[in-house]
């Protein structure tokens, strides 16, 4: 993939690499992220899946988000919102989307950023001090949009 | 059911054969099925965030035949696992190819686990001296004629295998034992191959001394590459040991520093420290060894001691260590409220969370007590006293204190005829009859705190109580174990005074009688020795200040102070760990 900023790498390329990756499962398996739906021939939505670090209030869940990519990604950020309802810094309370001013790579994106980045970043965030304690809603409850 | 996927037709895209075959297949793995055509067996990586594993499975395979092939594998429970590929968790009802899972992908592996029971198999090394002791008292239930093996085995294996490593780390259990530096602190200081560590570095000691450094080394030992760092730096230093130049007394005298630091850390628990004179500010190095100390214990239960700053932060951990309620929940079945266990001088929030993990499984002492070393072990103690209370002097817990020496050996016998009557064994492995011997112990505290004057005076030498035999049972049997008389294994603390009187013989019931009289006295007396005052009396002042920074629950703030015994800033964090979080 290319780093360089000269290269600008097209979209589409980006993300059916992205995509190819999330089906390899490369990484070290506490995130996994995909396509919300196959057919989707722009490649935006995407779904993604963290499991809660251990020895935090997120351990042992498993945290479902959206994902989307707009039509400038990779050199926009993209949008990101949980599924799964959370408590964590940055996170609308009320319908789970994540503050892009909040997290940080999200704030300050670069384009040799990716989906498996962010979903990585969420999760070591939530081994921050100030969110790995926080007390968390129930098990398995869903934001309603 | 294949997946056609071209977005835009002009740009070639490398590495990817975006052709008919669909964006999912990666490298064209489609030639690399084994033996049949298309369609029948593909190899699927499964991955959990420990290892994977591949698994040959039929790509019109249903989740849940998956499941079961992985349960297979991975020796879990089906409803134990979570799938979740690309994204999306797989539900039973759905098929491997509706997931477009092929030939060659990898799939993510969740075991949900809310309680791992086989901890106990896990924590069988004394690699670190802290998992020792914890591994002492789990490993007893094996049954290991050489316990010395048994620990050196799973070393061995311990260090071969990392991954064992990282579960152990994995387990709620360990890391709440680990994330209490008090309690680390107090298991390192009880093995005794620590002692001789701490002796040779004495860096260590100070680091044992620093909550701060403990906190941080105990977040450095959750990381387990960290934790095989530091486990090979002690083995090196241990086989540095091996020229330890008889050093005894200095080891000694290298304790008592460390207990003052140590007993002071126990201290929210009760009021002073009496060890706090022998350790710390006098003799560092002119102690001699210590059944030779004879200096006179300070009051224990005199003007409260001026706190300890350096061990403001190990109270806090303390503090918030021992929170929970005495209504059993889930983790802790007999409702044992570790906050108020005991007054003992090992009441120390590691000795509560070690109760706490052995009130939680009765198993583990059901175990330990019916290990058959264990009764062979008991019956030549009780033959040969000598013997036994040679082993409890060797306990570092009680060096620097004479005449607590003196009391348990005078107690000895009756402990002795105490441990061989089954019905005390069945005392301790009867949770019930636990949780009824903690009752009476909070009980007891309550009185001592709420109505001093009730009980009458008796001076004050040691502070054992009820069912401080039990926590110094508990106690010294892993530190004993690993290395109190070299070749016996040792005994246990204290007798546990069985409450509920079975006699077995008049003897043993007169004698428990005795015990238990003698026990309360001490105990009571050292409720009430030492100030006639009211602790309301004593900390008015106190008080006064908790109520005007807006701690109004004056009875929780009267408990506070004493229990820290009038130190405000322990008091506040006491009273702030008890609040949920």
């Amino acid at each position: 993939m290319a780093t360089s900023s000269e290269v600008k790498v097209p979209r589409n390329f980006r993300l059916l690499e992205e995509l190819e990756e999330g089906q390899k499962g490369e990484g070290d398996g506490t995130v996994s992220w995909g396509l919300e739906d196959d057919e989707d021939m722009t490649l935006t939505r995407w779904t993604g899946m963290i499991i809660g670090p251990a020895r935090t209030n997120y351990e042992n869940r498993i945290y479902s988000l959206k994902v989307e990519c707009g039509p400038r990604y990779p050199e926009t950020a993209p949008t990101v919102r949980f599924v799964t309802k959370i408590s964590m810094n940055g996170i609308n309370n009320s319908n789970g989307t994540v503050d892009s001013r909040s997290i940080p790579i999200l704030a300050k994106w670069q384009n040799s950023y990716s989906i498996k980045i962010v979903l990585q970043e969420l999760r070591r965030l939530m081994m921050s001090k100030e969110n790995m304690k926080l007390p968390q809603p129930p098990e398995g409850q869903t934001y309603s949009t | 059911m294949t997946r056609k996927l071209t977005p835009n037709p002009s740009c070639s895209i490398g590495g990817v054969k975006m052709a008919d075959q669909g964006v999912a297949d990666p490298g064209n793995n489609n030639n690399n099925k084994p033996e049949t055509s298309e369609g029948t067996i593909i190899k699927v990586t499964v991955k959990t965030p420990k290892d994977k594993e591949e698994i040959a499975i039929a790509e019109d395979a249903s989740v849940t035949q998956f499941k079961e092939e992985i349960s297979r594998r991975f020796k879990a429970k089906q409803d134990q696992l979570v799938l979740i590929f690309a994204g999306k968790i797989l539900k039973d009802g759905d098929s491997l190819s509706q997931h477009g899972i092929k030939d060659g992908l990898t799939v993510h592996l969740v075991i949900k686990t809310a309680h791992n029971p086989s901890l106990c198999n896990y924590l069988h090394s004394n690699t670190t001296s802290g998992f020792g002791d914890l591994a002492s008292l789990a490993g007893l239930g094996m049954g290991s004629a050489n316990f010395m093996e048994l620990q050196q085995q799973m070393q061995r294996q311990l260090m071969s295998n990392p991954e064992m490593l990282s579960q152990i780390m994995e387990n709620p259990l360990v890391q709440n034992m680990m994330s209490n530096p008090d309690l680390m602190r107090q298991m390192i200081m009880a093995n005794p191959q620590m002692q001789q560590l701490m002796e040779r570095n004495p860096e260590i000691s100070h680091m044992l001394n620093n909550p701060e450094l403990m906190r941080q080394t105990m977040e450095l030992a959750r990381n387990p590459a960290m934790m095989q760092e530091m486990m090979r730096n002690q083995d090196r230093a241990l086989s540095n040991l091996e020229s330890i130049p008889g050093g005894y007394n200095a080891l000694r005298r290298m304790y008592t520093d460390i207990q003052e630091p140590m007993f002071s850390a126990a201290r929210e628990q009760f009021g002073s420290n009496p060890f706090s004179a022998l350790g710390g500010s006098s003799e560092s190095g002119a102690q001699p060894s210590r059944t030779e100390n004879r200096e006179p214990l300070p009051n224990p239960w005199g003007p409260p001691n001026s706190s300890n700053p350096s061990e403001s932060g190990g109270s806090t951990t303390g503090s918030t260590s021992t929170t929970g309620g005495s209504n059993p929940s889930v983790s802790n079945p007999l409702g044992i409220n570790p906050g108020s266990l005991g007054n003992g001088m090992f009441s120390s929030p590691g000795m509560q969370s070690l109760l706490q993990q052995i009130s939680e499984n009765p198993q583990l002492m059901q175990n330990m007590l019916s290990a058959p070393y264990m009764r062979s072990m008991m019956s030549s103690l009780a033959q040969n006293p000598e013997l036994a209370s040679q082993v409890l002097m060797n306990n570092p817990l009680f060096a620097g204190n004479p005449q607590l020496q003196e009391q348990f050996r005078a107690q000895l016998p009756i402990f002795l005829q105490q441990m061989q009557n089954p019905e005390s064994m069945s005392v301790m492995t009867n949770p019930r009859a636990m949780q009824a011997l903690m009752q009476i112990q909070q009980g007891l505290q309550t009185l001592q705190t709420e109505a001093p004057g009730l009980m009458p005076r008796y001076a004050p030498t040691g502070r054992y109580t009820l069912d401080n035999g039990f926590q110094l049972f508990c106690f010294f049997w892993p530190s004993l174990m690993t290395g109190g008389i070299p070749g016996i294994p040792t005994g246990g603390g204290m007798p546990v005074e069985n409450p509920a009187p079975s006699p077995s013989s008049a003897a043993t019931n007169t004698a428990q009688q005795q015990l238990m009289q003698q026990m309360l006295q001490m105990f009571a007396g050292g409720g009430a020795g030492g100030s006639t005052q009211t602790p309301e009396v004593r900390f008015q002042s106190q008080l006064d200040q908790l109520n005007a920074m807006g701690f109004i629950n004056r009875e929780a703030n009267l408990q506070a102070l004493i229990a820290t015994g009038g130190d405000i800033n322990a008091a506040i964090e006491r009273l702030l760990g008890s609040q949920p979080s």
